[in-house]
């Protein structure tokens, strides 16, 4: 037992979060010695920005991760928020009704997600790719394939600020983080989606919502998307049909990386941070190196394949070391 | 005397900690038709799989003889070789394949470019039918047949392959009466081709009317052989028993009142056979502080019974009351909050929840009481989880361990204590002791008095008669879907409730 109090470094080493830490930590040193531009003011707030956009929809996509479900809608949705809060904004109505009808937008992909998937019981890949395609097309008919611009100043506000020089979108992200973070750890609804993604028959036969544990998690996926899609509209000053084409990988990337398991139970808004700041080093820094946007493509796609045979390894050996322990206590 | 078909000398087998099969040795011979006969862990399963080329040649020691020549089975596709074909208790079918396709498996004729012979197969699948008198169309989708059907689609496959030797691995579980008669003409039929049959039944009534033979497995051997003429279905169960039991236990001098619990013709449909229920119409009561055990074999529908009640299958009609009050339970949270508790009989698939720590285990049906604003609240979740840490004296270095690296016993007991810290009145307990090691079992049936004695109302369920026995105050007996006895603990033994459940006359 003492032995554990000592070992500060092993306590950290255990944790789900260290390895992409270091991961995160390594990389930068290899960028930065590779091009020192990396580490000029201007650069790290840019990749705190995009750190920020993605780990606002990362949040609700881990809690649909953990509970064992898969959103690959959140691109389009992004798209649906962002345009109808910008068509708000354009029409005249306050900034905080533009805000509000975008995420409300959202909060109904999610609902439909989480309706679908729960209640008549379709895997969620098959009904999240028809919302991500079906909510495209919503967009287009919406905007005529148009970007909606311009947009009144008062809009553009609510992401173009700082405060004390950190990015309006960096500090939302922090706040909502923290929120998520409290909400898995510490409440009844938290503690419902550990049980559903790890177990989903336990946590029936005891007396768990499973129904609406999941719905719950897809729904604030869509309000996370679209939130993130409102922001984007702020800061470009323009709804784009076409804004969040992909979105979907980055964001999945971040949770998968930040040692959510792909099958379910485990995970932590922790880690999904880290991830989502890994994910935007590694595409802030390809591009520093000139790599090509599609080699980039690539790299991002096998990173992502990599990071989950990691993750099955990881419980295949911990199932092994603890398949050993139960034979000795037998013994 | 006819020809022996089939001779196995003194196979054994073993597996880590347990001889399944210790120098068994049997004969089948040509035409006859044989039933294996013996309690859950007999041994009759792992002998089947021998021969069928599960286990393969060499995972065992013996002799496999076919003809009077030994063979060496490695794989199914060996047994077929020698002529034994296996219909085993859980059906190995395409769902989304025909009847056809199904027959066929594996065999399809293919035309010389090697594309499938779609006629020839139909033709070869229609005679197979036809030889079983079986009027179904080939093109039909197997998930649209019924249990009955696919059975007998099974059977047609098997037979494709001319087998000399047929195993039929408890093919009535899901069969109703009628189907059963079908199929034991069938397997008359094919007795008077020539074939010989291996039965393996639960239901004993269908072993005595239908075997020619009857041997008896106990702990991995064969203890006794009987010809027809021989049968005597009292002696059978005392040969699968192991010993005559004439002691009855004790009544115990507890004294019960008040009622806590009562169902009231509960009828639920059988969850793969849509034609039939199985269970019809099942009432009971249990009183405060009173231990039922529910008996029945495999199949009778204990588990489904008590899942009915808890809302965790659903259920066609009946009424349920807990201290007198009427209550639906329409889903498990339900029952909770009515006041119901159900420790399932596998917590790996549907018990504890492997990647939560033995705390959040044990708080999983509570969270409502130790939270407030939704938030839960440390302390006292901490105070409950040391309660049941303590009193059921779990073996771990802190309830921060993952639950996943206790052992059977203790794992048991963290499922206890989220039943306990519901403060249940009635708890059911399926198979409360599977796969939990000797010393642990003893605390299990501690606690289980122990919360008796405390007021709680507890049915359990085991496969294990001497358990059931000794845990019980009183037994109901299921038997096709209904009771078939009820007693007090000093009216049974286990050749008492084993009877009731496999035997309609006695």
């Amino acid at each position: 037992m003492k032995k554990d109090q000592n070992s500060l470094f092993l306590k950290f080493w255990n944790k789900q979060e260290s390895g992409v830490l270091l991961a995160t930590i390594a990389f930068v040193i290899v960028v930065v010695c590779i091009n020192p531009v990396f580490i000029s003011k201007n650069n790290i707030l840019n990749v705190l920005r995009s750190s920020g956009y993605t780990l606002i929809t990362a949040l609700g996509m881990t809690l649909v991760f953990i509970s064992g479900g898969l959103d690959i809608s959140v691109g389009s949705t992004l798209a649906v928020g962002s345009t109808v809060s910008a068509m708000a904004a354009q029409g005249g109505l306050p900034v905080a009704v533009a805000v509000l009808f975008g995420c409300l937008a959202g909060l109904a992909i999610g609902m439909f997600n989480g309706f679908t998937i729960v209640r008549l019981k379709i895997p969620p890949l098959i009904v999240t790719l028809g919302t991500q395609y079906a909510g495209r097309g919503v967009v287009y008919i919406l905007t005529k394939g148009v970007a909606i611009y311009p947009l009144p100043k008062s809009f553009q506000a609510i992401e173009q600020t700082s405060v004390m020089s950190i990015p309006m979108i960096v500090v939302i992200g922090f706040i909502l983080a923290v929120i998520a973070h409290v909400m898995l750890s510490k409440t009844t609804f938290g503690r419902s989606v550990y049980a559903v993604g790890g177990n989903i028959e336990a946590a029936r036969l005891s007396g768990i919502r499973i129904k609406g544990t999941s719905i719950a998690t897809y729904a604030i996926t869509g309000v996370c998307a679209a939130f993130t899609g409102v922001m984007m509209a702020a800061r470009l000053g323009s709804g784009q049909a076409s804004s969040g084409e992909g979105f979907e990988m980055t964001v999945i990337a971040a949770v998968i990386i930040g040692g959510t398991s792909a099958t379910g139970g485990t995970g932590t808004i922790l880690g999904t941070a880290i991830g989502a700041v890994f994910m935007n080093v590694l595409e802030n820094s390809m591009t520093l190196m000139k790599i090509s946007v599609y080699w980039q493509k690539v790299v991002i796609g096998l990173i992502l394949i990599l990071a989950v045979i990691l993750d099955t390894s990881k419980r295949e050996r911990a199932m092994r070391s603890e398949m050993k322990g139960m034979g000795n206590k037998k013994a | 005397m006819a020809k022996r078909r089939l001779c196995v000398k003194e196979i054994t087998k073993v597996f880590p900690g347990v001889v399944a099969l210790d120098r068994v040795s049997m004969e089948l011979f040509e035409g006859e038709i044989l039933s294996l006969v013996g309690e859950n862990g007999a041994g009759k399963s792992t002998l089947m799989k021998v021969l069928s080329g599960t286990y393969p040649y060499g995972s065992y020691e013996g002799q496999v003889m076919i003809d009077d020549e030994v063979v060496t089975i490695h794989n199914a596709q060996g047994a077929q070789r020698c002529g034994i074909g296996m219909i085993p208790q859980e059906l190995n079918i395409q769902l989304d394949m025909t009847a056809a396709e199904n027959i066929m498996l594996g065999h399809w004729p293919k035309q010389k470019n090697s594309l499938i012979d779609w006629k020839q197969l139909k033709e070869a699948a229609k005679t197979a039918l036809a030889e079983l008198n079986v009027d179904i169309d080939v093109n039909v989708q197997m998930r649209s047949l019924n249990a009955s059907m696919q059975q007998l689609v099974c059977i047609a496959r098997a037979l494709v392959q001319k087998p000399s030797i047929l195993i039929l691995d408890e093919p009535t579980a899901a069969l109703t009466l009628e189907e059963t008669e079908n199929l034991m003409k069938i397997i008359h039929k094919l007795k008077a081709n020539g074939i010989s049959c291996i039965y393996i039944s639960h239901k004993l009534d269908e072993v005595f009317e239908i075997s020619d033979r009857v041997i008896v497995m106990r702990n991995g051997c064969v203890v006794s052989d009987y010809q027809k003429q021989e049968i005597k279905p009292n002696q059978i169960i005392a040969d699968m028993i192991g010993r005559t039991v004439e002691t009855f236990y004790s009544q115990t001098d507890k004294a019960f009142s008040e009622e806590a619990f009562r169902v009231d013709k509960i009828v639920v449909p059988h969850p793969y056979a849509p034609n039939k229920n199985i269970i019809d119409g099942v009432s009971f009561q249990v009183r405060k502080g009173e231990i039922l055990g529910l008996a029945g074999l495999v199949g009778s529908g204990r588990s489904e019974l008590l899942r009915a009640i808890y809302g965790a299958l659903p259920k066609t009609s009946g009424d349920i009351y807990i201290d007198g009050k009427k209550c639906i339970n329409q889903d498990p949270r339900e029952a909770i909050q009515n006041g119901i508790f159900m420790v399932s009989e596998d917590r790996k698939f549907d018990g504890y929840v492997g990647s939560l720590k033995i705390r959040e285990n044990m708080t999983l049906s509570i969270l409502k009481k130790i939270s407030k604003y939704s938030f839960i609240k440390n302390n006292s979740e901490k105070e409950i989880v040391k309660k049941y840490f303590d009193y059921l004296k779990i073996k771990a270095p802190s309830a921060e361990t993952s639950i996943m690296s206790l052992s059977g016993g203790n794992q048991q007991k963290v499922i206890l204590s989220r039943a306990l810290a519901t403060n249940a009145k009635v708890l059911f307990l399926d198979e409360p002791t599977r796969g939990i090691d000797v010393g642990a079992k003893a605390e299990i049936y501690k606690i289980i008095n122990e919360l008796a004695e405390s007021g709680l109302s507890i049915i359990v369920i085991s496969s294990e008669m001497p358990e059931l026995i000794l845990l019980c105050d009183r037994f109901v007996v299921l038997r096709n879907g209904g009771i078939a006895g009820e007693f007090l603990k000093c009216e049974v033994n286990e050749q008492v409730l084993l009877e009731t459940a496999a035997l309609s006359i006695q």
